[in-house]
């Protein structure tokens, strides 16, 4: 492999401080290296921005629901229909691409690293299939914890160490990275008709909550160490008056001692928009940001990310199965609902965030007020929840937003939203403005630091040479009067550069490679896992419709592994 | 003024496409222009010219000024009108799937068949049909709510299953018969049966209106009886005759209008 000298970018390098800074980056074998030979390749990016390429901590990109949303939405399938060229296939979907199309269009944003966010165990087979099918981004998949039936009575009797060594056990049989926890009781309690609305409600039968499942899970995954804290939906997304839930939710583990050096926190709060609401009912909501934002911001254990509205017709897609019927219920639309056996369940429901409705208009304020008021962008991250608030794509376009009061202000003045977005939320009080380092910080470090990477998010020597350069001149360009230049660079990257291999050259995909899949190997525990087996296989073998034999994920599912070995405890 | 006319002289096995191949985008075209182009048939292109013999006559300032004739069975020719804005087709002979789909304005007229698709998600202009045309006509694309929503539609002969699916405007003349379901989950708009119904005509349909000359096979239970009017006046046209009126379809709390010819259908009164 080649040499290569990225000479005269300005560096926005935040985990290595370096925020600006006119530098040339090297890289060679696919690593970032400190000096290369005089051989080496020059790529002039005089004056453009350079950062690590990103990385989306949170996204629905592959596995059983985003299949079942194409078969269901072929209206969303004909939007985005791009011809093949030389190098791609043909593209087609907008809130939920094909599965190429998913991987290029992250490529040309310049990210090279994407969490899957929800893996059902018994699904996770098809996942990886759906993995190998989007080239050219890494892809870390969390199994689902939160309404597992062995988990839920292991917590109920309060058997942390068999959830250790089930959680040990299960990410190598799925292959997957962390835990993924979503509305702890309240999906399996909707095999019963019913949701639980807050981390105390117990569930039907297994006669447990939120609260002694999230504190498990939590006290598990530091028991083992893993490299990601526990990635958590809280209860009651989406529902006015939802923030104390929230609130609680990340207090509860707020005691629970952290193990792993690799990251800052014990929680990882996802798509905290959704979570934010104050008020009794749509009538009287309010924004609730303030609050989380405080909540966050006095407390180091918890990150999160934000699950930002883009105003965009969409494909909402969760495993909160019964907040999925609330949200048909709402609006009419069409409604999939899947149970997956003893695990989990999931809903789909399509999605017009309309800025001339109130409620969409509500939703946007509150995201962008909690980027406002999270103080340190170490403790938040850019996501859409894709694409449940709005596809992928929009990333760029949610960057303008926070580096532009200006275009907030012209938003909200002109009524591209809604009143509510102002009178219902602070946002219209707020003229933070983000800058370089911290879109950097936000968009790739912040995600890397959380996930305990070692690998990627860094432009430091050793590590992935995943760059990617986007063609603006932070010393010439003032992001607050110019959005719309803001938005095209970031949709466009100059260059984005994976493994050492250049994939996008000025907004086109050049070069297509297979993804890896980044899974957890826990080492150290293999007596208690045996222990937990045994314990498991009758239940097993009586409940589940499939042999053991054919619910594990071979290797040759994940053709292209990167495994993060952790020893238990340590 | 420019006539464009294009004659058929091999009709293929497989459909060729003719949504580039609208007024607003060929005004400008000359013979040549339309000798170079390579229609798109199934995943590849061939030669116009394989197809057809070309003629152009006059000029065009823009496409309202366009006058397109397709001579001969366009029965494999599919997309024909799709997405135009202004002009005129006439397409004398049958039409494939699609015709008029997606259309803005301007004018369709096809002199003979016109397969399923015919008009959907019209928003404007006018498309009519001189023959039959089949299932989902003036609907959405699969999978979608929103279908047909301004424009007009006149088709002399009959049509098929689902006509006007999720239409949320415009207006559907039938002359002949109409199969099940005329209106499924409408919500505006005015679709007028001559003929005869098969059955089930608004099914699940929110608003609107749908009037229906002939006789009707089987109404659907989800609507109610509500009065018998003489000579109504629907959407601001005047119709002759007694009519029986409900409305419906009370399954999903729908306040549409079904008004049913009572000298045809005796029956129900």
């Amino acid at each position: 492999m080649m040499e290569y000298i990225l000479k005269n970018g300005i560096v926005y390098d935040p985990a290595n401080n370096i925020a600006g800074e006119k530098k040339d980056v090297m890289f060679k074998d696919g690593k970032i290296v400190d000096n290369v030979s005089s051989d080496a390749k020059v790529l002039d990016v005089t004056d453009k921005i350079v950062m690590p390429a990103g990385i989306d901590p949170h996204a629905h990109v592959a596995g059983p629901k985003l299949v079942v949303g194409r078969i269901y939405r072929p209206e969303d399938s004909r939007k985005g229909v791009t011809s093949k060229t030389d190098v791609c296939r043909s593209e087609s979907g907008f809130s939920i691409p094909s599965c190429p199309a998913t991987g290029y269009r992250y490529s040309r944003m310049g990210y090279g690293t994407v969490t899957e966010a929800a893996m059902p165990p018994l699904e996770a087979k098809h996942t990886h299939e759906e993995i190998t099918a989007i080239p050219n981004i890494d892809i870390a998949p969390l199994p689902l914890f939160g309404n597992n039936w062995f988990v839920l009575q292991w917590a109920k009797e309060g058997k942390i160490d068999e959830i250790a060594a089930f959680v040990a056990s299960w990410l190598r049989i799925t292959k997957g990275y962390g835990i993924k926890i979503v509305n702890p009781c309240g999906t399996e309690a909707w095999g019963w008709g019913g949701n639980v609305h807050g981390i105390d409600d117990p569930v039907p039968f297994f006669d447990v909550t939120a609260r002694e499942v999230v504190r498990a899970l939590a006290q598990a995954n530091e028991m083992l160490g893993l490299p990601h804290s526990i990635h958590i939906h809280p209860n009651d997304l989406g529902h006015p008056g939802n923030y104390p839930t929230t609130v609680n939710t990340l207090d509860c583990v707020k005691d629970i001692e952290k193990s792993s050096g690799l990251r800052n926190q014990t929680v990882h709060l996802t798509h905290a928009q959704f979570h934010s609401y104050a008020g009794t009912s749509w009538r009287d909501v309010e924004s609730g940001a303030k609050e989380v934002a405080d909540y966050i911001n006095k407390n180091k254990h918890v990150t999160c990310d934000i699950g930002q509205i883009t105003l965009d017709e969409t494909t909402t897609m969760t495993a909160d199965g019964p907040m999925e019927f609330d949200l048909h219920q709402l609006n009419g639309l069409k409604w999939a609902n899947k149970d997956i056996e003893l695990e989990t369940g999931s809903g789909i429901v399509p999605f017009i965030y309309s800025g001339r409705a109130p409620v969409p208009s509500f939703q946007w304020g509150v995201g962008l007020e909690l980027f406002m008021r999270i103080k340190d962008p170490w403790q938040v991250c850019l996501t859409t929840d894709h694409p449940n608030a709005g596809p992928f794509i929009r990333y760029p376009r949610i960057i303008s937003w926070l580096m532009s009061a200006e275009r907030r202000q012209e938003m909200m003045d002109n009524l591209e939203v809604r009143v509510w977005s102002y009178k219902r939320t602070g946002l219209g009080t707020l003229d933070r403005e983000y800058d370089f380092n911290e879109i950097a910080t936000i968009t790739r470090a912040s995600a890397a630091k959380i996930y305990g990477y070692q690998d990627r998010g860094e432009l430091t020597p050793g590590y992935n040479a995943d760059i990617a350069v986007y063609d603006l001149n932070p010393n010439t360009i003032d992001p607050s009067k110019e959005p719309a230049a803001i938005e095209k660079a970031f949709g466009n990257a100059m260059y984005t550069i994976k493994d050492g291999q250049i994939l996008v050259k000025d907004g086109e995909v050049v070069k297509v490679v297979p993804s890896h899949t980044l899974w957890t190997n826990v080492q150290g525990f293999e007596e208690q896992e045996k222990a937990v087996m045994e314990e498991v296989m009758p239940r097993f073998r009586r409940y589940y419709t499939v042999k053991f034999e054919n619910y594990q994920v071979q290797d040759h599912f994940t053709p292209n592994p990167i495994v993060t070995d952790v020893q238990a405890g340590k | 003024m420019k006539t464009i006319t294009l004659t058929v002289k091999k009709k293929s096995q497989i459909a060729l496409e003719f949504d580039e191949l609208i007024p607003d985008k060929v005004f400008t075209w000359e013979k040549a222009d339309f000798e170079n182009y390579q229609v798109p048939v199934g995943n590849r292109r061939f030669p116009l010219t394989d197809y057809f013999d070309i003629e152009v006559e006059g000029t065009a300032e823009g496409p309202e000024e366009v006058k397109m004739i397709l001579e001969g069975d366009c029965g494999r020719v599919k997309y024909i009108g799709s997405k135009m804005e202004a002009g005129e087709i006439i397409v004398n002979g049958n039409a494939d799937l699609h015709c008029g789909a997606e259309m803005k304005g301007g004018k369709i007229t096809v002199n003979g068949n016109a397969e399923s698709y015919a008009g959907r998600e019209m928003e404007g202009g006018e498309l009519e049909i001189m023959g039959n045309t089949r299932e989902f006509c003036g609907c959405s694309y699969i999978g979608d709510w929103r279908g047909m929503s301004g424009g007009k539609i006149i088709l002399h002969g009959n049509a098929g299953k689902q006509l006007g699916e999720c239409l949320s405007g415009g207006e559907i003349y039938v002359g002949g018969d109409c199969d099940i379901l005329a209106g499924i989950h409408m919500n505006k708009g005015f679709i007028q049966i001559d003929g005869d119904v098969t059955r089930w005509p608004g099914g699940q349909m929110k608003n609107g209106n749908i009037l229906i000359k002939g006789k009707l096979g089987i109404l659907l239970e989800g609507f109610v009886y509500d009065s018998i009017v003489v000579d109504p006046e629907i959407d601001g046209k005047s119709f002759s005759g007694k009519y029986i009126k409900y409305n419906g379809d009370i399954a999903v709390n729908g306040k549409g209008n079904l008004y049913l010819n009572a000298e045809k259908n005796r029956e129900y009164l």
